[in-house]
């Protein structure tokens, strides 16, 4: 089975590179550019040849440690039924002086800027990473009860539910930004509710929310999961689907990403934080 | 022909959950644990390898290859991308330490995978440092510049190595999925 981009030594290169070492912003680029030249390259050409090479390697098997098997199982059971039932729900327009979800006003913001700046400069640093497949939450379908009813019913619980209102940034898709997130650490759940940020089309870029854990190093935020504001208006509310526990939720911060969360780019775009207060 | 795993989860059976776990928990595990550092590192690593699965077995291709090999390039991906953002790369290590693993038989391979078996052949026939090569970088996680550091080799030549090596066990599987479609 011949694959004459395989005779592209860049482009060879590139898809080693990336099955063995990963590749750099730079270096994804231009494997992006060449493959986009080529109709017959794929990204994945050497995926499952790498893998084979891996599987044929002596690897002492060893079982699973049990508690990472029992949350494994867990996590999992929710994720397969969140990721088959809807994603989003839209709510009606929440009425005026309702909720509790305004983005604070400027004072406040500006005081955020200031006691995030070290956060974002870690966030920054961190920024090059991340997967070259992360699929995708998308569109919704009602379901029963709906996340805006689950919701309430954290907040109803007898769970200390972390809650804290969305703050905008200075990027565009963020000037009206509302909403809150909550968070029960007790049950792993939680909700982003949103008023005002951009819709987005999913075929160019999507909404990504990262969990900064105070446990864990500034650099390496938790996925929270990718989603999507629908251009039908009103609130949108998004179940948070964390990747690892989140032990001690400091920080939430929804950023722009390319479809399917992957991020390979310098678009730092960060559209709402919401900063749990210490303590 | 039952239906996968892969299918299971993706039209939302939460049953098959458990059962992928068990099917390839330790083979991830054990991924995991030899290019990570720490136990806690690999529980972390582990824990979103297995939520990339849950979230794109709808991409799972049965005619692309095995479920064990769709499985394992999520996690070694997300493990490649870990340790370039964690730079918690295992150190290069000596040249003692590397000896500890190499490949299956075509024979014992052939209980992994039907992929891995192929790939076992394949690499059966490449020359030792060769197969030295495609061994630190996969499973020790070594880039490109500290196989040649480790091994002594110029980085061209690691390089070139990983290249041939990799395209002619792709070739192999691509002759494989030929021959079964006849």
């Amino acid at each position: 089975m011949s694959a004459r981009f395989l005779e592209n030594d860049r482009l060879a290169d590139l898809l080693v590179a990336l099955e063995t070492e990963g590749l750099g912003e730079e270096d994804t680029r231009e494997l992006d550019r060449l493959i986009a030249d080529d109709p017959g390259a794929s990204r994945d050409a050497l995926a499952g040849a790498a893998s084979a090479a891996l599987l044929a390697v002596r690897v002492p098997m060893q079982p699973l440690p049990p508690s990472l098997h029992g949350r494994l199982v867990e996590q999992g059971r929710v994720t397969v039924r969140e990721a088959t039932a809807a994603k989003v729900v839209q709510l009606p327009r929440r009425e005026p002086g309702t909720g509790t979800d305004a983005a604070p006003a400027g004072s406040s913001r500006l005081g955020w800027y200031a006691a995030a700046a070290s956060l974002l400069l870690a966030v920054a640093a961190w920024w090059p990473r991340m997967s070259t497949e992360v699929p995708v939450p998308v569109a919704q379908a009602p379901a029963e009860p709906s996340y805006a009813e689950k919701r309430q019913q954290l907040l109803d619980s007898d769970s200390p539910v972390v809650q804290v209102a969305w703050s905008g940034t200075e990027d565009p898709a963020s000037q009206e930004v509302g909403g809150d997130v909550v968070w029960d650490e007790a049950t792993q759940t939680g909700y982003m509710r949103f008023t005002g940020l951009a819709v987005n089309d999913p075929g160019q870029e999507q909404y990504q929310l990262w969990i900064f854990d105070a446990t864990r190093d500034d650099r390496y935020p938790v996925d929270g999961g990718v989603f999507d504001i629908p251009p039908d208006g009103g609130e949108v509310v998004v179940p948070i689907n964390a990747g690892i526990a989140v032990r001690e939720p400091a920080l939430f911060a929804v950023t722009v990403e390319q479809p399917g969360g992957v991020v390979v780019s310098s678009r730092e775009r960060i559209v709402a934080v919401a900063q749990v207060a210490a303590g | 022909m039952s239906e996968s795993l892969m299918t299971r989860i993706a039209r939302g059976d939460d049953s098959a959950v458990a059962a992928c776990i068990e099917q390839y928990g330790s083979l991830v595990w054990a991924i995991a644990r030899r290019l990570l550092r720490n136990q806690s590192d690999a529980e972390d690593a582990v824990q979103e390898i297995f939520t990339d699965v849950w979230r794109s077995a709808h991409r799972f291709d049965p005619s692309a290859g095995t479920e064990k090999v769709f499985v394992t390039t999520i996690a070694r991906r997300r493990l490649i991308d870990r340790i370039r953002r964690v730079a918690n790369r295992v150190q290069t290590e000596s040249a003692d330490v590397l000896d500890e693993l190499g490949f299956h038989t075509p024979d014992t391979a052939a209980d992994v995978s039907v992929e891995a078996e192929l790939a076992a052949r394949v690499l059966q026939t490449l020359r030792p440092e060769q197969r030295k090569v495609i061994e630190l970088g996969l499973l020790h996680g070594l880039s490109h510049s500290e196989i040649a550091e480790a091994t002594n080799m110029p980085l061209g030549t690691v390089k070139t190595f990983m290249r041939r090596g990799l395209i002619q066990v792709r070739e192999k599987l691509g002759v494989s999925v030929g021959e079964t479609e006849q």
